[in-house]
């Protein structure tokens, strides 16, 4: 108990010592926005008025009572707003946003955090656009109506940016509906937490399938191992050129674990096309011509996903 | 209670009470906010107009719902209403499309907010097939009275004259409900429903031995939602408990049907099982401890949950005269405990490295009972085998550590290794691991340009082969399936973006390579190469006028070989896909912003080479699997008055596919299987649209 006493404690202190320091008193303008919006008050900065953060009402939002206003989020910038002599260079604000900007992501993402700690900030720190110093700037848009990656139709595009390749795939015959703007990213990532590898807005990648197709949860009487496993193991989610986003076209994709003597392990070649011996192996659904229940069957007599 | 537990309690209750520090004592009573345009009232902007589809063609109605040729409503919107203290918002989308989407939240910022949405989802997969079985009441397909069986299609001499048209295609409809609620600053309360509900139809396949026939499968299910929870913060510690919790059901247990091909008597019909419903629910805990001690930050999470699906037993036949044993139950009772743990600590001990730590732990732990079958095939041949159903479970154990230092201010060095452990039951490999280590240099001479090569190599390896289990399972125990081989992996990635000082270009480049082989493989997979290279440039060339280009190349090649006579390898086969993108666009505004023009044109082929060789292959190889898509989209703005616009749109689809799964295949091409006749897709489209955006303004700009 002394130790379990002692882990406690050492945890305590570790919280205690952890938390800001009080009683600072650093350079902020003499009068808020006003210093700012004197000189700043073209349409591009003035949109922030159009969005959620410049909201009076909200006691927590920048703009609440009492609360820092622009200097909330770009620091404390007095020596930015006070004068200047004549030559001098006018000091920067404190923060500037976005990966061109000479301000450290950790700065930047710091502003961001403090008021978004107990929703979208919750599980930043340690995940892997945390760590691969990902600014939050990035990827939102804040002097603007409406941030486009908080839409469904355009956030696709604001991901595409970094993750070029599921562009591609995004694109390819067989597709969840991103091209036609009807699914999103994080409709499957979770972008801000998620402790799992890429980032799963579920615990894994099945319950993340689960989500929508839930029909396919089961447990089954009869499961077929690698669907049980890993819905990767057949299927390409961000796209494919076979339908279905199978990774390969069956009969090879099943040919891949099935070997039984016989039709599963028949070589395929253009005999088996219409004008030779059209071959129910290769055509129509090929494999799933008769083993339809590939997702797993309730049915006593469906071991062979037949049934 | 004892002293220790006094002081124990005394801590957490010291800790728990501890204020939040404000970040800063700053006097802003002077602070007037006189220039603040703030935005009070009603503003909203309704989109009304009319497009025109010219064809029909399912596969460009996927997603969109402009799967038919003729005239659509086009309707949507967005708008706010802000004033003392209470926002509301809705946005409206596709509202005369079955891809509609109508959204509407209302609450006071800070401190609640309601919101629900209503969203379609239309999945159009083929308008080309047709089919004999009508659908009874029951929802039992069946077949015309004047149906000839045969024990092959071309002795379906009545198959012309039953055929109708029947599109394969479903509706997904999911209302959302959500709730938010924060007493406090620290505290965020939650609650979400949802139901999503599809209905339409997709295709099964009924088999009765070595024949089978596509049948219509109606699709008329739901599933509900329920995501409730909080998260809190005290001081450097932030908690979230959540439930969550899904309920799939199905109004229809089976699928019953009458059997086209000659069937004994008492045989005609056959009957498949169809999704039982399940439950899945879990209780999730999270939380991250950030600390200034080596600015290092802890998250965990512990997540438990179970699933359950105890929907009745068919019987083992649909057939009356023949003689199955008694089930050895009534339901399955099946049940699946899953639990998710993980652990990461990440840390930057000095100013310019940081190390990263993670371990997850997931499991599926099926507690299903495991019974003995004795099943029936295909509703004809009763069997005396006797199959127990094997309830898979796994455990998954993932060690990441990695870590980084900065030199010189410009480059970046990280390194990390990855270990993964997998446990399995029922299976060939009982326990695998794979070990990966990478390294990666960034490169970032200037705020203008970015460089990173990422490298590294990964090994699975299994404790054995179990060619017990495999035999058991009818397999050659010379396969090595693909997901439980040995494999070497080796991967590279170079990324590169680059901007020009003061000048609003940007240019964006990746190029990933990686190459797997299965050397202890004598049948399956042996090898696959994997390549991706994309490009982006765009150029803001004014404030008015911005255009970009984009492409994209993707090439999986893989190889496998395979055996028929249960031996070693009789065949090898290529399996080389390959997809390629090109397309750029441009924005114009044009003078006094009364006219903007956006267009997008997007270039895609697809082709995947499929080879055969070896024993029993003909000289006569299978074509290639093509796909080609035109995609264009132009959109002219004029505006007409401060409040009106005028909309011009045009947008072009062609796609076209080649694909000898379909190609030439009607409903009797192959002798033991009656399909539905589906064509490969092959359309050209074009869209007109003509509409106003009018805008409404009841508010004012406000200011303090």
């Amino acid at each position: 108990m002394k130790f379990i006493t002692l882990v406690i404690a050492t945890t305590m202190l570790l919280l205690l010592t952890a938390s800001p320091a009080s009683g600072q008193d650093p350079n902020y303008s003499r009068e808020g926005a006003d210093s700012c919006l004197s000189c700043h008050d073209d349409d591009a900065v003035l949109a922030l008025f159009k969005g959620a953060h410049a909201n009076p009402s909200d006691p927590n939002g920048p703009f609440g009572h009492g609360q820092l206003q622009c200097e909330a989020c770009h620091g404390p910038s007095g020596d930015h707003a006070g004068r200047v002599r004549r030559g001098q260079e006018r000091p920067s604000p404190n923060a500037l946003f976005g990966s061109e900007t000479a301000t450290p992501v950790s700065t930047q993402n710091g502003f961001c955090i403090d008021c978004h700690t107990d929703d979208t900030g919750f599980g930043w720190h340690g995940n892997d656009h945390d760590t691969n110093e990902i600014a939050c700037a990035d990827c939102h848009t804040s002097h603007t109506a409406q941030d486009p990656v908080l839409m469904t139709a355009t956030q696709p595009e604001v991901c595409f940016e970094c993750h070029q390749q599921q562009r591609t795939q995004s694109l390819k015959p067989y597709a969840h509906p991103i091209r036609q703007g009807k699914m999103d990213c994080s409709g499957c990532h979770n972008n801000h937490g998620a402790t799992n590898e890429l980032q799963f807005a579920q615990q894994t990648l099945n319950d993340t399938c689960f989500s929508c197709h839930a029909e396919k949860r089961g447990p089954y009487l009869w499961e077929h191992a690698p669907v049980a496993e890993d819905c990767g193991n057949c299927h390409d989610p961000h796209g494919s050129n076979h339908p279905g986003m199978l990774a390969m076209r069956a009969p090879m994709l099943c040919q891949s674990c099935h070997s039984q003597a016989g039709h599963p392990s028949l070589p395929a070649d253009g005999d088996g096309l219409p004008g030779g011996a059209p071959s129910q192996f290769m055509l129509g659904q090929n494999c799933m011509n008769c083993h339809t229940q590939s997702h797993g069957s309730n049915h006593p007599s469906g071991s062979r996903l037949m049934r | 209670m004892n002293g220790n537990k006094k002081k124990l309690s005394a801590a957490i209750a010291a800790t728990l009470i501890l204020p939040t520090a404000s970040l800063a004592q700053v006097d802003t009573s002077e602070w007037q906010c006189e220039y603040c345009p703030f935005d009070d009232g009603y503003r909203a902007e309704v989109n009304a107009g009319v497009s025109y589809v010219s064809d029909d063609a399912a596969r460009f109605g996927n997603g969109t719902g402009l799967d038919e040729k003729g005239a659509y409503l086009d309707l949507g919107g967005t708008g706010r209403y802000r004033k003392n203290g209470t926002d509301v918002s809705w946005y409206a989308e596709d509202l005369g499309l079955d891809s509609r989407v109508l959204s509407i939240s209302a609450g006071r910022p800070g401190t609640y907010k309601l919101g629900l949405d209503y969203r379609e989802l239309p999945y159009r997969q083929f308008d080309t097939t047709s089919t004999v079985f009508t659908r009874t009441g029951a929802g039992d397909l069946t077949l015309p009275s004047a149906w000839v069986p045969a024990a092959t299609t071309d002795g379906f001499t009545a198959l012309d004259a039953s055929l109708m048209p029947l599109k394969i295609e479903k509706d997904r409809q999911i209302l959302e409900l959500s709730g938010e609620y924060l007493p406090t600053r620290n505290l965020n309360l939650f609650a979400d429903y949802s139901r999503q509900q599809r209905d339409g139809v997709s295709v099964m396949t009924g088999s009765r031995f070595t024949q089978s026939a596509y049948l219509p499968r109606p699709i008329d299910d739901y599933t509900d939602q329920i995501n409730a929870g909080a998260r809190f913060s005290v001081g450097a510690v932030n908690l979230g408990l959540a439930y969550y919790g899904s309920f799939y059901r199905n109004d229809r247990d089976s699928l019953t049907w009458d059997n086209p091909f000659t069937s004994a008597s008492g045989l005609e019909q056959g009957r498949l099982a169809l999704e039982p419903d399940n439950d899945f629910q879990q209780l999730s805990l999270t939380g991250i401890y950030r600390t200034a001690t080596l600015n290092t930050a802890v998250a965990f999470s512990a997540a438990m949950g179970r699933g359950e699906q105890n929907a009745a037993f068919l019987p083992y036949t649909i057939s009356s005269v023949i003689a199955a044993p008694a089930l050895p139950g009534t339901s399955l009772n099946g049940e699946v405990d899953t639990s998710n743990y993980a652990l990461t600590v990440t840390s930057k001990p000095l100013d310019k490295t940081n190390v990263k730590f993670s371990y997850r732990h997931d499991e599926r732990d099926n507690q299903t009972p495991v019974s003995t079958y004795s099943r029936v095939i295909t509703d004809t041949f009763p069997t005396s085998d006797a199959e127990t159903n094997t309830p898979y479970s796994f455990e998954r154990d993932r060690l990441s550590l990695s870590g980084g230092v900065k030199l010189f201010n410009s480059v970046r060095v990280s390194a990390g290794y990855d270990r993964t452990e997998l446990n399995r039951d029922y299976q060939e490999v009982a326990e695998q691991t794979e070990d990966s280590g990478w390294g990666k240099v960034r490169w970032r001479p200037t705020t203008y340009l970015e460089a990173a090569l990422r490298g590294g190599s990964s090994r699975r390896e299994i404790d054995a082969y179990n060619t017990d289990v495999a035999v058991s399972l009818g397999q050659n125990p010379l396969m090595r399936k693909y997901n439980l081989a040995y494999r070497y992996r080796e991967f590279a990635e170079l990324t590169l973006s680059a901007s020009l000082p003061e000048k609003p270009i940007s240019i964006g480049m990746s190029y990933l390579y990686a190459e797997d082989s299965y050397t202890e493989s004598e049948l399956g997979i042996t090898d696959s190469e994997e390549d991706r290279i994309n490009v982006d440039f765009s150029w803001a060339v004014s404030d008015a006028t911005s255009l970009y280009l984009s492409a994209g190349s993707d090439s999986i090649d893989a190889s496998q070989l395979g055996s028929e006579s249960f031996q070693g390898p009789a065949w090898q086969a290529s399996h080389d896909d390959s997809f390629n993108h090109y397309g750029g666009g441009f924005r114009i505004a044009g003078k006094n912003e009364k006219i903007d023009l956006t267009l997008d044109y997007t270039r895609s082929d697809g082709e995947t080479d499929i080879l055969f060789s070896g024993q029993n292959v003909s000289s006569n190889p299978l074509p290639k699997l093509e796909s080609t898509m035109d995609s264009l989209r132009l959109v002219m703005n004029y505006r007409m008055s401060e409040r009106m616009d005028l909309n011009l749109g045009l947008r072009y689809e062609q796609f076209e596919t080649a694909d000898w799964a379909l190609d030439g295949v009607q409903a009797d091409t192959i002798p033991v299987v009656l399909t539905m006749g589906a064509d490969a897709y092959d359309y050209d489209v074009w869209v007109v649209g003509i509409g106003i955006r009018y805008r409404i303004d009841t508010g004012k700009s406000a200011t303090n």
